[in-house]
């Protein structure tokens, strides 16, 4: 055996204990801070990460993960206690409220859901559509541009004579909760067959394609001309910047509403009193003349018994802090996002959730 | 037989076992996991196309004594359908690629810098999958789909599965292709160290009664490795099958749909596996991840048969 | 009586030179469809490099190696970290196994066991990597709780490249000359001083090429790791158990499907660090072997 390879073999053992003593020292040295996960909703993730940094920074005890995979993993995660904050664009179903009792839904802020377009010409028309339409879209019924049902609504615009590519989302996702619902809401034969859900048995339509998360959607609509999408509103900035073209939805009125500072409060304003304890509601195809049809509460789903006492009090005290007008709920924060601050009745429904955890 | 040996034996036996132990707790979990999925599916799980999660807003339901959502079900044929066509446009536009780029390396390639030559086409093997999913994605698409999918729909529109709709450029062909250049490695440097060991005197025998050096490889070298060259496209082929990351990110991520052509949008066995297991994850029934565990199932199975054939038609040491 | 035969002859010459040119032509045809096969193969890899380089490079500055992800901004020191912990981690567990695994493949050959472990090896390196993911949620991060972890994560990748491993050192102990082991035995040394003395330092090069392959494996890899890793925005923290760690491949994977900017940048930056990574490990194990075969057999 060489001499150098004898050296070696002496200083192994000291090297070890070095390095075993640097991974306690950096345990030892983050003992003091919580970690929370969280993890779901794309809509909601824009918002997570214009908190969490502003949050950690005044509260440095705590380290908040954000990841953007959907609200199904939201969901999921949640419940199997694999992440502390489970971001949903939807409520729990009664089953899984059965199944998973100590799970409690908490409204962070209202959101919307645009329609948007990528048809090369008109992308700043905004084309009338209804959820009749779109329902005819995505299950195959409609499939041309030009067709004569979009083309009634649309007279004077010569919409060329194209497939409709229609994206839908691939992971569970709120997105497709509120879409589908809308859909089902607004033409019988989509409720019968498909339903509604965060993931739901899409018809099969030639060339549709499929994207994982909000931001595939986005991308998936500027790469592929002549598509349809459903997207969230806090990507409206981007939906904008990238030239895409954005629906006049109908509304149960009749109207073409867009979303803009009167209509999605208009919708609000007709569905939120109508909020139970739990909060699980639905506040798609609102009634009332000026409604934007898609909005709903944004969720953080939160497990009411906590391992401990120091986590279920960093829990509280961030959601206190998100749902407080003078928090995470100031406008600085959701004028960025295109959301709306929970009104005054729903927060206190919310503040007496996030109390009970323990 | 002394101690010390007796005690190597033991230690390296015992490790050694570690790897068949590994198949059979892969087979074991699967198994378990998958099995309420396997009684409420039948067999229709492959021969359909039904993956449908049912109405999570709606009561569970017994369905052949298994709890599940209303109208959940699940069955998998459009899966089967895209993970073998996209493995066989894969295989046949490697095979001839790998053979033709094995005979330039081992025939027309000087000796001095055949080395980095082929490092050329087998540095492609080192690429990541999600490399190779990045540059199908911002290259490949666009350029595919705008630029040669239309004039191939249109100039070979004749032949079945070629005419249009070309789409949007994320799908069968484009999965094919990036498939096709991730195995291709395998197939050239294979065949390229076969061709290097034929032996001399057979390829002066061919030139000696007047044949081209061409001739020479395609008549005599070529046919005498027809078996490895088999046995390594079987490799390649389980290869391709298994291929995740590229594929999700360019396939387009079909639902219960078979494809109509050969631009339309799929998805396979392994993409859809990590598209959906977290959807699968909120069923409240847990149908949906027995489903999803029984898709790892099947296509462990099917990879196991694959490559299992492949080493069983050619003893040689390939591919390691 | 003699011109039949003269015009045959001509005529025959006349065939056989057709017959010759046409010959020329096809091998002419057959080189060039073998230079094509190799110019687009070599085309494609070069095209990769240079959209993950071109644009890697011009997204690169010192801020990703010294600042984690915030968002889907910031730097990338948490990944790179993560991929590191990841990779050396697999390679802690994988290597005793596939080393010792090989050895007594290779050594105890006519073991009917050792064909067994040998064809079981072989077919575990073909297993898709998204089924060893899965295998690794259902039982470590959920039946086992573990939670998504560093530790899955290695064990996981471990499961993945041990097989590999096992077979490269085979193939490496089998390139040692017969007469070397002879003359070992007939010196009386015992199989275990023989292995670890003589065998192992000879094809010492061989496998540690393996070694570095399987690491290059384990780097690049993405499926197996999002089940059972998942994801995090800060550094390492201490614990096996119970947190996400960041990796590399995942930044790829996840960032590029946003529509911003900054969250393109840090993919494509990520890109050209796992693919420069794993590009000079595998160059490394190559170009040594070839090196090292030269000097072996001048």
């Amino acid at each position: 055996m060489t001499q150098r390879s004898q050296n070696a073999r002496r200083h192994a053992p000291r090297l070890a204990m070095l390095a075993a003593a640097g991974l306690l020292a950096i345990g030892s040295a983050t003992a003091a801070t919580v970690t929370l996960n969280e993890t779901g909703s794309s809509l909601l993730y824009p918002l997570f990460n214009l908190w969490v940094p502003a949050y950690t920074r005044a509260n440095p005890g705590v380290r908040i993960n954000t990841a953007s995979t959907g609200s199904g993993t939201g969901i999921a995660q949640s419940i199997q206690g694999l992440v502390q904050f489970g971001a949903s664009d939807a409520y729990l179903s009664n089953a899984q409220m059965m199944k998973n009792r100590e799970m409690l839904n908490i409204p962070v802020a209202i959101s919307s859901q645009m329609i948007n377009y990528n048809v090369p010409g008109f992308n700043n028309v905004h084309l009338k559509l209804s959820g009749t339409l779109l329902a005819g879209m995505y299950d195959g019924r409609i499939q041309y541009w030009d067709d004569a049902a979009i083309k009634r609504l649309n007279p004077g615009v010569a919409l060329p004579h194209h497939m409709i590519v229609t994206v839908h989302r691939t992971d569970g996702s709120g997105d497709t909760f509120m879409f589908s619902q809308f859909l089902s809401f607004t033409d019988k034969m989509w409720e019968q067959k498909v339903g509604y859900g965060t993931s739901v048995n899409w018809p099969a339509v030639p060339g549709a394609i499929g994207a994982n998360g909000n931001p595939g959607m986005v991308s998936a609509l500027k790469t592929t001309p002549y598509s349809v999408a459903y997207v969230g509103v806090s990507f409206k900035g981007q939906t904008d910047k990238d030239g895409l073209g954005e629906a006049a939805l109908q509304n149960r009125a009749g109207k073409f509403v867009m979303i803009n500072e009167r209509t999605v409060p208009a919708a609000a304003a007709a569905m939120v009193p109508k909020t139970p304890k739990d909060e699980r509601i639905s506040m798609i195809y609102a009634p009332g003349a000026e409604s934007y049809p898609i909005i709903n509460y944004e969720y953080v789903m939160v497990k009411l018994n906590q391992p401990n006492a120091q986590m279920a009090a960093e829990i509280k005290k961030f959601l206190t802090w998100a749902v407080s007008p003078t928090g995470g709920n100031s406008l600085s924060f959701l004028k960025q996002v295109n959301f709306l601050p929970l009104p005054a009745s729903a927060r206190s429904l919310t503040l007496q959730q996030i109390s009970k955890i323990h | 037989m002394r101690t010390s040996d007796a005690l190597f034996r033991t230690t390296v036996t015992a490790v050694a076992a570690l790897i068949p132990l590994v198949l059979l707790a892969l087979l074991a979990f699967l198994v378990h996991d998958s099995w309420p999925a396997l009684r409420f599916n039948g067999f229709d799980f492959l021969t359909h196309n039904a993956w449908n999660l049912g109405n999570q807003y709606g009561d569970p339901v017994t369905v052949h004594g298994e709890l599940v959502m209303p109208g959940a079900s699940f069955a998998i044929l459009f899966l089967v359908v895209g993970t073998l066509a996209s493995s066989l446009i894969a295989l046949l536009l490697a095979v001839p690629l790998g053979v033709g780029a094995a005979v330039f390396l081992a025939e027309a390639v000087p000796p001095r810098i055949r080395t980095y030559a082929s490092l050329l086409v087998e540095l492609l093997a080192s690429v990541p999958s999600v490399v190779f999913g990045l540059w199908g994605y911002v290259l490949l698409i666009p350029l595919l789909s705008r630029h040669v999918y239309p004039h191939l729909a249109h100039w070979l529109g004749f032949i079945p599965f070629f005419g249009p709709p070309s789409g949007s450029g994320y799908g069968l062909l484009t999965a094919g292709i990036v498939l096709a250049l991730m195995c291709v490695p395998l197939i050239a440097a294979n065949l390229r160290e076969a061709i290097e060991s034929t032996p001399q005197a057979l390829r002066e025998a061919g030139l000696a009664v007047g044949a081209t050096r061409f001739e020479v490889v395609r008549k005599i070298v070529l046919p005498r490795l027809r078996l490895p060259l088999i046995g390594v496209s079987t490799l390649a082929l389980g290869r391709a099958l298994g291929e995740t990351m590229a594929v999700l990110m360019i396939s387009g991520n079909a639902l219960n749909i078979l494809p109509q052509n050969i631009y339309s949008p799929i998805s396979t066995m392994a993409s859809f596996m990590v598209s959906q297991l977290d959807s699968a994850l909120q069923d409240p029934t847990n149908m949906a991840v027995h489903s999803i565990s029984e898709i790892g199932l099947a296509l462990l199975l099917l990879s196991l048969v694959v490559n299992a054939m492949a080493r069983l038609l050619v003893p040689r040491d390939l591919g390691a | 009586m003699s011109a039949l035969p003269d015009g045959l002859a001509k005529a025959r010459a006349l065939a056989s030179e057709r017959r010759l040119r046409a010959r020329a032509l096809s091998s002419w045809i057959g080189w060039a469809a073998s230079a094509l096969a190799f110019g687009a193969l070599a085309l494609a890899l070069l095209d990769i490099l240079y959209v993950v380089f071109r644009r890697g490079f011009s997204a690169l500055n010192w801020q990703l190696f010294v600042t984690p992800t915030s968002g889907i901004a910031g730097g990338l020191l948490n990944a790179i970290e993560g991929s590191a912990l990841l990779t050396f981690g697999a390679l802690l567990l994988a290597v005793p196994v596939g080393v010792l695994g090989g050895i007594y493949v290779s050594e105890f050959s006519r073991d009917p066991f050792a064909r067994t472990v040998r064809f079981v090896a072989d077919v575990l390196v073909g297993v898709p990597s998204i089924v060893f993911g899965l295998f690794g949620y259902l039982t470590m991060v959920t039946t086992l709780d573990w939670h998504f972890s560093l530790a899955a994560g290695c064990i996981t990748l471990a499961m993945m490249i041990a097989p590999y491993m096992l077979r490269t050192t085979e193939l490496a102990m089998r390139g040692v000359p017969a007469e070397l082991r002879e003359a070992g035995y007939a010196l009386g040394a015992s199989q275990a001083n023989l292995v670890a003395r003589v065998l192992l330092r000879e094809c010492a090069p061989r496998v540690l090429t393996g070694i570095l392959l399987a690491m290059a494996i384990s780097m690049g890899e993405t499926a197996p790791l999002i089940y059972t890793v998942n994801w995090s925005n800060y550094y390492w923290s201490g614990h096996l158990t119970h947190e996400p760690v960041a990796y590399l491949t995942y930044v790829i994977w996840s960032f590029i499907n946003e529509p911003f900017a900054s969250a393109h940048a840090l993919a494509y930056a990520a890109a050209l660090l796992i693919t420069l990574f794993v590009l000079a490990i595998t160059l490394l194990a190559r170009l040594s072997i070839s090196r090292l075969a030269v000097r072996r057999n001048p």
